[in-house]
């Protein structure tokens, strides 16, 4: 008898639910997907992805939705995981596209997930905007996938222009992580920039090491016995803190340059008064900001505590961005094939696009054209605007 | 207290027992039946089904994503679950159950081959139907069923072998690298090889080619562990082992002609899902064979008591060297596998993580079975991608689940159990256990 009651009871609470709880989605409704790293080698980079976009979700849909053709949808945001690796993206892009049925999509952030990822999309013709991915492979080829950011083959010169213009040196030491993918890409294009300034031979060392080291003493004598006039580091904010105590440690006085993989939170934080004086080149400076940037710093700060990085401003631009292409394509038939190209096709159209982190007009590659912003960590620990370099 | 203790206990093994009596007289083709149908079920009923429970389409892997995502949806996601798989599943298998029973009992006179074909085909049919749905469920479907490759080369090694083998990424890079170089070098106009050598409609003939070339590659590769591992064991095996996978990141990482650390990208998408389940059943019918051959048992001589084996005319050496190979071979094909389903590869991806992952999918599914590896690889990959909307959490669930199983069977799910596909497919009477 029991039994009967319990069960009867399950059946109803279904049946009632059936009913009650069901909700049938309307078709104003539009889905972006995320493809982030929340969890992984880089959590803080999926972090302040998932904070960027969702602090855009909860502005779009404060004004009502994002108005197409003289209608107006809500957004939804769908948020996937991609744990920091190449195959797990894959599987999120897939599934955001199959199963979730998204416009379009942000992210992933790291080229080598992106470089796959932005394989798939474009097979299946969704368009993708990867904010920070800055390997010309992720958008070669590809008519589906853009970027946020400007690349390494136009990093490495603004540094190498910068340096040279500023302070006059001819001799630089680079010291970057064979093993991974942007550093070592980004040290080539900056020796080859350097030598093409001063000549050959002037990068006098040319020091390398593998990620996950910790120690780089030897490394860093040799830098400094090879009377380099400064030292360019590319490296990640968890290197750049060590590289730069130990450095400082062992009495080099020398400026120390670094990339934009520098603009992190925790750089400062990690690296502490060693840091304070260096100079990286990015693509936005926090202190000192004006205007719409300004403005999203405060919301961000307000919001989540501390001040936005690199990533977080270039997924708020990348959001806006589809957000424009989606407003720009005029018309949404619900068919998404469609959809999705006409979002791709506004996309590629747009020009100047008022971002703040520089203004944006998409090549054929669907690369941005923008200016990059040389940063100096000043005595307490700010990002500093400094400079801004255009191309 | 006591009695009703008892009583519930009583109660307990009353049940089970009335369940097993249920499922015991099923064939394997019977559930293959009802599998089929369910998913029959699914691919003509199953979007519009899951609209009037109120869901925006089929749930994807068992409705898992649905029910951490909107709490409020469960009870829909359920009653799909029973009703397009449990219920159909049950119901078919066990009312066909008598007339398969007879089906079963006709082919056991005919070729062991024949029977399996049918079996293997209608597996097939279920996986093809199920993973139609989407491209997410074919994907998925596809880097589970290499990870059973990898899992099962692994369980060779660390397993039957005994040997703790850490260096199995390496072969899959290896592996990896050799298959990606081969079908791009030939076959696609790539920036780092030059224009295609041999014409676009060959590739696919010859892909098979490039899955044999990976496994040499990574079987030349074994060699370099594999010779010391004649004077060391234990701990200092898996130092040499793991010492070599690190070898060949760094080698991969500092050869520019295959891209260093950017990785290499675009192969062609040659590792559909027949081609991915053909290797995948293939490698599992050639490595049951094997671990059950006089060369199999003698490896699990070696692991028990080597100095014994070596008395009793195993040649230990040979044995050894042979599974070391062997098993670095089919992991070199996963890697090959792997290079064409996620079409880019990057040293990086075969490092400690991948280990990890390995090895977890062998001690849980169980050492020493073929069985356990492909549960193993199964379930750690398919919970992997169920528990993604967790995130954080998702890393604390699965290694607890793993300390669980390493408390209460500390050597795995299923292990030390023989795959014997003659038992599998026989007839079932109502009184097997």
């Amino acid at each position: 008898m029991k039994k009967f009651v319990f069960a009867a009871a399950i059946i109803s609470i279904f049946a009632a639910c059936l009913g009650v709880c069901a909700y049938a989605k309307g078709p104003d409704v539009i889905r972006i997907g995320v493809n982030a790293p929340l969890t992984g080698d880089i959590p803080k980079v999926g972090e302040g992805t998932k904070y960027a976009a969702q602090m855009w979700l909860k502005e779009v849909n404060a004004a009502g939705g994002i108005e197409v053709g003289g209608r107006k949808y809500k957004v939804e945001l769908v948020i996937e995981d991609n744990e920091a690796k190449a195959e797990s993206a894959v599987k999120a892009t897939t599934k955001l596209i199959t199963e979730e049925d998204v416009l379009a999509i942000v992210g992933p952030q790291a080229s080598k997930q992106a470089i796959p990822a932005g394989g798939i999309a474009n097979e299946l013709g969704t368009p993708m905007i990867s904010p920070w991915s800055t390997n010309p492979d992720t958008t070669k080829d590809r008519p589906f996938v853009f970027r946020g950011c400007f690349l390494d083959p136009f990093q490495g010169p603004v540094v190498a222009n910068f340096v040279k213009s500023e302070f006059g040196f001819t001799k630089a030491a680079v010291l970057y992580d064979v093993a991974s993918d942007y550093p070592k890409g980004l040290a080539e294009f900056f020796k080859k920039a350097w030598e093409g300034l001063n000549g050959a031979g002037s990068v006098v060392a040319y020091e390398s090491f593998t990620t996950k080291d910790a120690d780089f003493s030897s490394q860093l004598t040799k830098i400094i016995n090879s009377g380099a006039q400064f030292l360019f580091t590319p490296q990640y904010y968890n290197e750049v803190a060590l590289i730069v105590q130990q450095v400082r440690q062992l009495g080099w006085k020398k400026p120390i340059v670094g990339s934009d993989s520098w603009g992190s939170a925790e750089t400062v934080k990690l690296c502490g008064k060693d840091c304070y004086g260096s100079f990286f080149s990015t693509h936005y400076a926090a202190a000192g900001a004006k205007g719409a940037t300004r403005e999203f710093i405060d919301r961000y700060q307000k919001a989540y505590g501390y001040v936005p990085d690199d990533v977080a401003a270039l997924t708020w631009d990348s959001v806006r961005i589809v957000k424009q292409a989606v407003q720009n394509c005029g018309k949404l038939t619900g068919d998404m094939k469609t959809d999705r190209k006409c979002v791709r096709d506004a996309m590629a159209k747009i020009r100047e696009f008022d971002g703040i982190t520089g203004k944006m007009t998409f090549t054929e590659e669907g690369d941005p054209i923008k200016c990059a912003v040389i940063v100096r960590i000043s005595d307490k620990g700010e990002f500093e605007f400094y400079k801004s370099v255009c191309p | 207290m006591e009695s009703t203790g008892d009583e519930l206990s009583i109660n307990g093994k009353l049940k089970s027992s009335r369940v097993r009596e249920f499922v015991a007289p099923i064939p394997l083709l019977s559930w293959l039946l009802g599998a089929l149908v369910a998913v029959a079920l699914e691919h003509y009923i199953g979007t519009s089904f899951a609209q009037t429970l109120g869901l925006r389409k089929a749930p994807m892997l068992f409705g898992f994503d649905i029910m951490l995502k909107q709490p409020t949806l469960i009870h829909s996601a359920l009653t799909y679950l029973v009703l397009i798989y449990f219920l159909p599943i049950i119901v078919v298998a066990r009312l066909s159950a008598a007339g398969m029973n007879g089906l079963a009992a006709i082919l056991i006179d005919y070729p062991l081959m024949l029977t399996v074909l049918i079996h293997l085909g209608m597996l097939y049919a279920i996986l093809h139907w199920w993973s139609n749905m989407s491209l997410y469920r074919a994907d998925v479907l596809r880097f589970t069923l290499i990870a059973v490759l990898l899992t099962l080369s692994l369980n060779l090694i660390n397993g039957y072998m005994g040997e703790f083998s850490c260096s199995h990424p390496g072969f899959m890079a290896l592996g990896a690298y050799a298959s990606s170089v081969f079908t791009l070098g030939l076959f696609a106009d790539d920036r780092v090889f030059g224009p295609a050598l041999l014409p676009q409609w060959l590739g696919p003939y010859l892909f098979p080619v490039a899955l044999v070339l990976g496994g040499v590659v990574a079987a030349v590769g074994a060699l370099a562990v594999a010779i010391p591992s004649f004077r060391t064991r234990g701990d200092y095996l898996a130092i040499i082992s793991l010492a070599f996978m690190f070898i060949v990141k760094s080698l991969i990482e500092n050869l520019e002609f295959v891209g260093g650390p950017r990785g290499l990208g675009d192969q062609p998408g040659w590792a559909n899902r027949p081609v991915v389940f053909v290797t995948v059943v293939l490698g599992i019918w050639i490595i049951n064979n094997f671990v059950r051959s006089t060369l199999g048992k003698a490896l699990n001589a070696v692991r028990d008591n080597e100095m014994a084996a070596d008395a009793m005319t195993v040649d230990t050496r040979q044995t050894k060297i042979t599974a070391f190979l062997f098993g670095a071979f089919w992991a070199g094909v996963a890697g090959g596998l792997y290079a064409h389903a996620l079409r880019y590869i990057n040293p990086g991806s075969f490092g400690i993580q991948m280990l990890a992952e390995g090895l977890a999918m062998v001690y849980f599914g169980g050492l020493n079975s073929v069985y356990g590896s492909i549960v193993g690889a199964c379930s750690i990959s398919l919970l992997g991608e169920m528990l993604r909307p967790l995130e954080l959490f998702k890393w604390i669930i699965i290694p607890l689940l793993l300390i669980l199983v390493m408390i209460f069977r500390p050597t795995g799910l299923i292990a030390f159990r023989e795959f014997d596909v003659k038992k599998l497919v026989r007839p079932k009477q109502a009184s097997d256990r």
